[in-house]
């Protein structure tokens, strides 16, 4: 259930916002104390000393116990000010240990985020966990961004060419109906980059630079990362949308750029044509059949089994996602076939 | 402060015949005469139009932002326009209108006749100083308008160093605009030093006169840096060195970095005349000296040096270390402490004074209240964790505008309202400048409290659209800038009817003890007749003559005062 929000101040979602609250709303009586004061006294002379025939000005005198007290009464409040501020500050800027890990890059003008570690991915939308430490690690892909949660009252500025962090612990889930919106609150513009006309045919601009962002329990959480972690919209009408997926997977992970899948010999990899189902012979004189189990420990540990022929240096180790293995083995499985 | 008794050398005798005394506005005449003047008070007409015409295209851009956003999505303006309009407007506002307002106008036209001088130190610079500003402003403006420059008057990198090289050409203006800052500083500084009139010592200089003095220091310190800024930028731009920019291998943040130590400091160079002339305004209309005269003129120093420390605390959210924001935190609040001396000491002015409230006393009070605010509000933003929150949205727009508009702006009216006789030799509809001031104040904290809400409700700055919840507010922020608006429109016709058939105006229709109220109205062309000699303080109301304090007022100020 969303909380109701303040007066002056949106609704306190984190373990933060207490804290910047209470600050808030102590400042907020200190001034409106200081403005009433300042300007009742001032008023209050000017009707009373209001310009009478006949009544001169006093000449002005000095009073410097007065003027030092009023120059040094107020160094104990900004002192106890700065002193709340920074312990605040401190509170949101060291995160708890093990919290959990979220990657996002700003670009103009989407949030695309990265769930760690399964590396799924959702764009303009996040679901975070309620009641757990999460911290976002953020760059951008262009120019200088800000992440806005109003409700967990934290912002961090996403510059380009370097990662800054921030946490925040949320304390409440939120009604499906009515997500948290996630701003951008550095200008980053509305043109750079496309022209004009695209700019306003697409209505894209700094302040449409906004995600939605989910509060659930831990499952809702588990299970959306997981749903998330499926084939791409597009491979979803093919007749086999996991080795689809598994085709782009291999591309965008790198694998291509030493394997193939053309049947070529004598790259600096094996080809993975036909490569399913067939007998592997190893270096140490081993061999075995190339199945899933296979495939996948060949991704995860390459050394423990060196086909004949090739040398482990060049294959680095990969720990995708259960349903990302899986779609590359499928990929695999479609080249025994396909074509031949 | 002096016991002497007054001989003012003031024109009073001259009284009868004034009209055959030359004076600066038509002892010469023609365009020409006007073009090529070395005469400080011309000088500073010609820059009080200029501001004028440039606080008029800024206004109007304020108008625009504020239609856009009446409602949400597209009112009359699609995003890419309002992104330019929103830079016009800041840009103008600040780089050619705050920033020279007081100091070149008024104070240009005022600081040589304060300090009984016959002009300020140098009378070519000056002129020069004026064209340099007339040329930086074309080049602002075209720079903007012609090149699409979207970036806020900030220019943050590397969105302002990936569009083309119009941003160049806008801090290219605002470079030469910075020159002419620091030519006229110096020239201020230069006439403070140098040609006081006998018998005017340190202490005895108006505060108004600190004020510009403190401003000057600024503006040569301070400036240089953003000439540095700009050579940077341009070295990036045209011969790719890494500097700002993170795709070739610079730090973007830098670049933040060292516009904020230009304007941080350019802040206290917009403030500290306004607070220069409400000393000036306070002291005349309740017809006492300052309270506390050195606190107030020190204060004026120790805001122009604490000025250049805490530049950071714009970047809280940037990525900079803990332990910087920490320091800059620290030093922004020491800020409050020379600001609050200041409106305590005014209050305390007014205490057993002969309070008069005519319109500049109006603006005067306006701005206590409004500034006071306006430092309040900063406490918010000096206090880090509450910073977090509030940074990049509205609550800061709100807060500045109470400091900038409601303080500077605030002083500056009140000035122009205040010399306005002395200027022009004709007196205003004094009733018709209340009306204006009521519109202008009302209209302003309409405009800008929502301001204040919105921000704290999370609605962030430089946005073209918002949420539906932030709808009402936005509402009524635009009605209020609609109201300022009118105040600003009435207040046009009352200066401009005054000019064409106002009453002539006296030697000294305030009854102020301030040294510039001692020479003819308007001035003679060298200020003075003769060399003046300063025998008392320029708020030393007990040794006035009846004369001076009682003679030649406004008529409606006179009846006022029967009351
Ligand atoms: C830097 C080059 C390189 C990259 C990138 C690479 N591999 Fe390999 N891979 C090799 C080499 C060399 C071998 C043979 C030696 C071995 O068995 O470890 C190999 C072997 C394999 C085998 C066993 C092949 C067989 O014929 O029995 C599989 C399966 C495999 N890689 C899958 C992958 C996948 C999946 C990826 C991408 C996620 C990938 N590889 C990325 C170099 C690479
Ligand atoms: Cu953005
Ligand atoms: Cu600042």
């Amino acid at each position: 259930m969303n909380p109701q929000a303040s007066e002056q101040l949106p609704p306190q979602m984190s373990t933060l916002a207490p804290q910047v609250d209470s600050l808030y709303y102590f400042i907020y009586y200190i001034s409106v104390i200081s403005f009433v004061l300042i300007v009742g006294t001032m008023v209050f002379y000017v009707i009373k000393y209001r310009r009478k025939p006949g009544v001169k000005a006093q000449p002005t005198g000095h009073n410097n116990v007065l003027e030092v007290a009023w120059t040094v009464a107020p160094v104990f409040l900004l002192v106890y000010l700065f002193h709340a501020g920074w312990q605040g500050y401190v509170f949101g800027a060291v995160a708890p240990s093990n919290p959990l890990e979220i990657h996002v890059t700003g670009k103009q003008w989407t949030w695309d985020f990265t769930h760690m570690p399964s590396g799924a991915q959702e764009s303009n939308a996040l679901t975070v966990p309620v009641n757990e430490p999460v911290r976002l690690t953020m760059s951008s892909a262009d120019v200088l961004h800000s992440f806005f949660v109003p409700a967990f009252r934290v912002k961090r500025d996403v510059v380009p060419g370097m990662f800054t962090t921030l946490w925040f612990e949320a304390t409440h889930t939120t009604d499906e109906a009515e997500p948290l919106t996630i701003f951008c609150a550095e200008y980053c513009g509305a043109t750079a980059g496309i022209s004009a006309e695209q700019s306003v045919a697409l209505n894209t601009n700094h302040s449409s630079m906004l995600a939605s962002l989910r509060v659930t329990t831990r499952e809702a959480y588990d299970t959306h990362v997981a749903q998330l972690d499926g084939p791409p919209e597009a491979c979803v009408a093919e007749a086999d949308p996991m080795a689809c997926w598994g085709e782009r997977l291999a591309t965008e992970m790198g694998c291509m750029g030493c394997h193939n899948t053309t049947g070529a010999a004598g790259g600096i990899a094996p080809t993975w044509r036909g490569l399913w189902g067939s007998n592997r012979s190893f270096t140490d004189g081993s061999t075995r059949e190339a199945d899933a189990n296979y495939i996948i420990s060949s991704m995860m540990e390459p050394q423990s089994q060196i086909v004949t022929g090739f040398t482990t240096a060049n294959m680095p180790v990969y720990a995708p996602t259960e349903n990302r293995k899986l779609a590359i083995v499928a990929f695999i499985r479609s080249l025994a076939t396909e074509g031949q | 402060m002096t016991t002497e008794a007054t001989t003012a050398p003031s024109a009073h005798g001259a009284d009868a015949h004034s009209d055959d005394l030359p004076n600066y506005l038509t002892h010469e005449r023609g365009i020409r005469s006007w073009m090529t003047t070395l005469d400080h008070k011309r000088i500073g007409l010609m820059y009080l139009a200029s501001i004028i015409a440039a606080f008029f295209m800024g206004g109007v851009m304020a108008l625009l932002v504020r239609t856009e956003l009446l409602f949400e999505g597209r009112t009359i303006m699609n995003a890419d326009t309002y992104n330019q309009v929103f830079t016009l407007h800041g840009a103008i506002m600040v780089f050619l209108f705050i920033i020279p307002s007081i100091p070149g106008a008024l104070g240009n036209f005022f600081l040589p006749i304060m300090l009984g001088a016959k002009d300020v130190a140098f009378p070519k610079l000056n002129l020069g100083s004026f064209y340099i500003y007339c040329f930086g402003a074309i080049f602002l403006v075209v720079g903007i308008a012609v090149g699409h420059v979207d970036t806020g008057w900030t220019f943050y990198t590397p969105y302002s160093a990936r569009a083309d090289n119009s941003v160049i050409w806008m801090t290219m203006g605002v470079f030469i605009l910075g020159f002419s800052s620091i030519l006229t500083g110096v020239n201020f500084i230069a006439t403070v030093h140098t040609m006081r009139a006998p018998g005017m010592n340190w202490r005895r200089l108006p505060l108004f006169i600190w004020g510009i003095y403190a401003t000057s220091v600024i503006q040569v310190l301070a400036t240089p840096v953003l000439a540095i800024t700009l050579l940077l930028l341009t070295m990036e731009k045209a011969l790719g060195i890494a500097v700002f920019d993170p795709a070739i291998g610079g730090d973007p943040v830098l670049f933040q970095h060292f516009f904020w130590f230009y304007s941080h400091p350019a802040v206290y160079i917009m403030i500290l005349p306004g607070m220069a002339v409400v000393n000036e305004l306070i002291g005349t209309f309740s017809r006492r000296k300052i309270f506390g005269y050195m606190f107030v003129a020190m204060s004026s120093v120790a805001l122009a040096l604490l000025g250049f420390l805490v530049w950071g605390h714009h970047m809280f959210t940037s990525g900079m270390s803990e332990y910087s924001t920490m320091v800059f935190s620290a030093l922004t609040f020491l800020v409050a402490i020379p600001s609050g001396v200041k409106v305590f000491n005014w209050v305390a002015t007014l205490y057993q004074g002969s309070i008069s409230l005519a319109s500049p006393m109006l603006y005067a009070l306006g701005f206590i209240a409004l500034f006071t605010i306006g430092g309040v509000t900063g406490l918010f933003l000096g206090t880090l964790s509450v910073d977090i929150h509030l940074h990049d949205t509205y609550f800061v727009v709100a807060h500045f505008h109470y400091v900038m508009v409601g303080g500077t702006v605030f002083g500056f009216l009140g000035g122009l309202h205040y010399w306005w006789p002395k200027m022009t030799g004709k007196m205003y509809d004094e009733n018709w400048a209340r009306v204006a001031w009521l519109l202008v104040f009302t209209g302003f904290n309409v405009t800008f409290f929502s301001q204040f809400v919105l921000g704290s409700q999370g609605m962030p700055r430089r946005y073209y659209d918002y949420l539906p919840r932030f709808h009402n507010l936005h509402m009524t922020s635009s009605g209020g800038a609609y109201i300022l608006g009118v105040g600003f429109l009435v207040m046009a016709v009352m200066f401009i009817k005054s000019l064409r058939s106002g009453e002539k105006a006296s030697e000294n229709p305030w009854g102020s003890a301030g040294y510039e109220w001692l020479t003819t109205t308007p001035p003679h062309p060298h200020n003075f007749h003769e060399q003046p000699v300063i025998t008392r303080g320029p708020y030393d109301y007990h040794l006035c003559t009846e004369l001076e304090l009682f003679e030649g007022h406004h008529k409606d100020f006179v009846a006022s005062e029967a009351e």
